[in-house]
């Protein structure tokens, strides 16, 4: 398969991702919004600026902003003409049904006057968005076949997945230590359990939980209560939730392993090792090396994987004597 | 009776449908009783439906220099041009013969011994001066001669009803990809029309076109040869067209980027390393195609592109410098090359062409502006032309000053009253000027995909057919030799 076209699908699914994680995260954080004292107006938009890599700017109106503003690359909008754009130039690689999806959702996002309704009523449209990437992949994943081109736009995928509930777990750490000081720092005294967490925090981390699509996942799993410890397990190494960590990186590992084909791979080493530091490591570790610096090396950890596939993937270059001498 | 073709106006001009006093030609009755049958919210809601499907599927072309919305979705007409079977075998008849000879002169002009340049069928200051003669190519072989891989040739019928040859297009023709997705678009939206005709598919265009180009693969390329299609991009104009054919033919749609030439061999860029290539389907200009060679700015091309067709170890589709043959003033000698290589009288004739060169005809011309049309002799997609009769005063003085200033630039030809075609405008059915280009595919032989790609001209009167001068588009059938009804048995 051309390199550029695998680069493309493995962008479309960063993309794909992306908007949909960012529909969600703007929807929770608008409706959260709604329910709270006008204080926490500013920080919950800013937090959530923090999650999506953006910058906020003053007298921004972060709804607008976040959805459909061209110019805010990161915006649902951007990530979603940028995908349709990346798999319109792989069209004879998609299925005709997964770019037909695609480009409806982007003629309703380009559709004139919308910005009006998002301001009046954002709903219809971020669940809109929502339904419509969730709907790309189940009709990507049911009607293409498991090749190359599935591979690198499920990896894409998966990696841009892992990345976003890293930070969201990041972010809302940070800010959960900067209110309340050190001494509620999690897992202080290697007994996480044993913390209470405060009205607030429970709202936190619902917030985190409902962004990451796994509160009803986690009610059922560890019932009414809310033990940071625990959210903290499920959203970094719970093996069987879909927007784990854990569960992202061992599917990338699986579509690397299956794309290198049994040769030497460094990007398969690479993520085996990320996977590894979580399948195999448990919460309270975790707490006891100090969850801030562990978020930092799995981030280091997955922008190597990265590197490395790019390396491995997407840029090749002839052997030949003139080429050699031209590039180091 | 009322009904949507109630108070159509036939004209005084060759209508497709009804012949002089309103008859109704044989092949259309099936479809003109099932239109009789239509209201017109019928149609609307027809076209809705077709609307709905072309821009899902994002069946679009780009218009340069318009700001708003890069892509229009191609107008598909919903009335279908329809030939019968004795008139296509004359089309097609005529369209192997001109691509045939065609073929044999480019391969002789680069590759032969230029006969029919020496012995003056063509003359040699006119080919040398063509703005797509590429001394280039000289040397660069082509299996089987098929220099003209793939072309479309531009019919228009006259006022009699003749098919005429208007122009050949030899470097990228484009269309084809609306003629297959038209195809498909009308089976959905008038299903009930096609049961009743024995319609000819088109729908193998795509294997044809691997076939081909598989047979025209470098002979050291084995009997598995990699064919790609080579894009400019997905800013370019036709690049669904572009992508539309890797995925009918299942090869790799490469940009520039991804094919880098080492040793002389052309290799792309792939998720496992570099593959070899054999046969490149280019869809980018000459002009654009090497850096080394021709436009050093070009960064859509390939360095060393050329070089590698030259060794022998990839062959470039369509062969570099078919420019020379669809010049529109070396097009006035393609009945004479037919004669020359063929021994044949042509099946189609030309439309009247003056060469500006020509003191005599130049002064005839410039007498006669105002009921001439006006075409620069290399370029293609309608832009340049001015139609004498349609033009302003100033217009037509400019146009004057340009052919003094360079006579060898333009063509005039006469103006051919375009056959006319019922299509329908704003809820109604009213005539339009239609013309037809037949797609043709030269591998170990010459094939034409039966019908080709109508386009109508939506503005009335209009005479410019380009779907980038705001044409649009008929599904084109070419009925089966059973299929029209004896006139005796259906009772008149």
């Amino acid at each position: 398969m051309l390199a550029r076209l695998a680069e493309n699908l493995f962008t479309a699914g960063r993309d794909i991702e992306r908007a949909e994680a960012t529909a969600r995260m703007v929807d929770i954080t608008y409706h959260s919004l709604l329910e709270s004292p006008s204080g926490e107006r500013g920080d919950a938009w800013e937090q959530l600026h923090e999650v999506l890599g953006t910058v906020a700017e003053p007298d921004d109106d972060a709804l607008a902003r976040l959805v459909l503003d061209r110019g805010e690359p990161r915006s649902v909008l951007a990530s979603v003409t940028r995908a349709r754009e990346h798999v319109r130039s792989v069209r004879e690689l998609v299925s005709t049904e997964l770019w037909e999806v695609i480009n409806d959702l982007h003629l309703t996002l380009a559709t004139t006057g919308l910005a009006r309704q998002v301001d009046e009523q954002p709903y219809h449209l971020l669940a809109g968005v929502r339904r419509a990437c969730l709907t790309i992949y189940g009709v990507a994943s049911d009607t293409m076949p498991r090749d190359e081109a599935w591979r690198f736009l499920a990896l894409g995928r998966l990696l841009e997945r892992a990345a976003m509930t890293c930070r969201l777990v990041q972010v809302h750490h940070q800010r959960l230590e900067q209110l309340s000081g050190p001494s509620r720092r999690l897992g202080l005294g290697g007994d996480p359990a044993g913390l209470e967490p405060g009205p607030g925090d429970f709202h936190q981390w619902v917030t985190v939980l409902k962004s990451a699509a796994a509160l009803e996942a986690y009610r059922r799993r560890y019932r009414a209560s809310m033990d940071p410890a625990d959210v903290v397990e499920f959203l970094l190494l719970e093996p069987d939730l879909p927007r784990s960590v854990a569960f992202c990186l061992t599917g990338a590992r699986l579509q690397l392993e299956a794309l290198a084909a049994g040769r030497r791979s460094r990007a398969v080493r690479e993520v085996g090792r990320a996977s590894a530091s979580l399948t195999y490591r448990d919460v309270s570790e975790l707490f006891a090396m100090g969850l801030a610096p562990f978020l930092l090396d799995i981030q280091a950890r997955m922008q190597r994987v990265d590197a490395a596939i790019a390396g491995e993937f997407f840029r090749h270059h002839p052997s030949g004597a003139l080429h050699a001498i031209a590039s180091p | 009776m009322s009904d949507l073709l109630t108070g159509y106006d036939h004209g005084d001009l060759f209508d497709e449908v009804f012949a002089p006093g309103g008859v109704v030609r044989p092949h259309y009755r099936e479809l003109v009783g099932r239109v009789r049958d239509l209201t017109a919210e019928d149609l609307e809601h027809r076209e809705r439906i077709r609307d709905a499907i072309f821009r899902t599927q994002g069946i679009t072309f780009t218009v340069y220099g318009d700001d708003d919305g890069v892509e229009r979705t191609f107008s598909l007409d919903l009335l279908p041009r329809i030939i019968p079977a004795e008139e296509w075998d004359v089309i097609e008849r005529g369209v192997v013969q001109r691509v045939t000879a065609l073929n044999r002169f480019l391969d002789d002009l680069y590759v032969g011994e230029q006969a029919a340049v020496h012995e003056g069928v063509v003359p040699r200051w006119l080919v040398h001066t063509a703005e797509g003669f590429r001394r280039e190519a000289f040397g660069i072989p082509m299996p089987h001669g098929a220099r003209c891989l793939v072309s479309g040739v531009d019919l228009v019928r006259d006022a009699q009803g003749t098919y005429r040859v208007l122009e050949d297009n030899l470097r990228n023709p484009s269309g084809i990809s609306y003629v297959l997705e038209n195809r498909a678009a009308m089976t959905r939206v008038l299903p009930r029309a096609f049961a009743a005709q024995r319609v000819r598919p088109v729908d193998h265009y795509g294997p044809m076109l691997l076939r081909a180009l598989r047979a025209v693969a470098p002979p050291a390329a084995g009997d598995q040869p990699v064919a790609v299609v080579l894009t400019p991009g997905a800013y370019n104009a036709a690049y669904f067209e572009h992508a539309f054919l890797a995925r009918q033919m299942g090869i790799e749609l490469v940009e520039g980027r991804d094919l880098v030439v080492d040793e002389h061999v052309v290799s792309m860029r792939t998720t496992a390393g570099l593959q070899r290539v054999d046969v490149i389907y280019r869809r980018i200009d000459d002009d654009f195609l090497d850096p080394v060679v021709f436009r050093p700015d070009s960064l859509l091309g390939v360095p060393g592109l050329l070089s590698a067709a030259r060794a022998g170890n990839v062959t470039i589709v369509n062969a570099v410098g078919n420019g020379v043959a669809d010049d529109k003033a070396v097009y006035a000698f393609v009945p004479d090359l037919i004669r020359y290589y063929l021994g044949e009288e042509p099946v189609l004739p030309n439309v009247a062409t003056y060469l500006l060169w020509d003191p005599e005809q130049r002064a005839e011309v410039l007498e006669r502006l105002d009921e001439l049309v006006v075409k620069p002799v290399a370029a293609s997609g309608g832009y340049g032309l001015v139609i004498g009769p349609h033009a302003q005063d100033e217009e037509l003085a400019a146009l004057r000053s340009r052919i003094e200033a360079d006579p060898r630039g333009f063509v005039a030809q006469e103006v051919v009253a375009l056959s006319r075609h019922p299509t329908l405008v704003d809820g109604r059915i009213e005539g339009r000027h239609v013309d037809l280009r037949p797609f043709a595919i030269a591998g170990e032989r010459v094939e034409v995909i039966p019908g080709g790609l109508t386009r109508v001209a939506l503005r009335r009167g209009s005479l410019v057919v380009n779907s980038s001068q705001g044409g649009g588009s008929k599904d084109t059938w070419v009925l089966g030799a059973e299929a029209v009804p004896d006139p005796a048995a259906d009772g008149g």
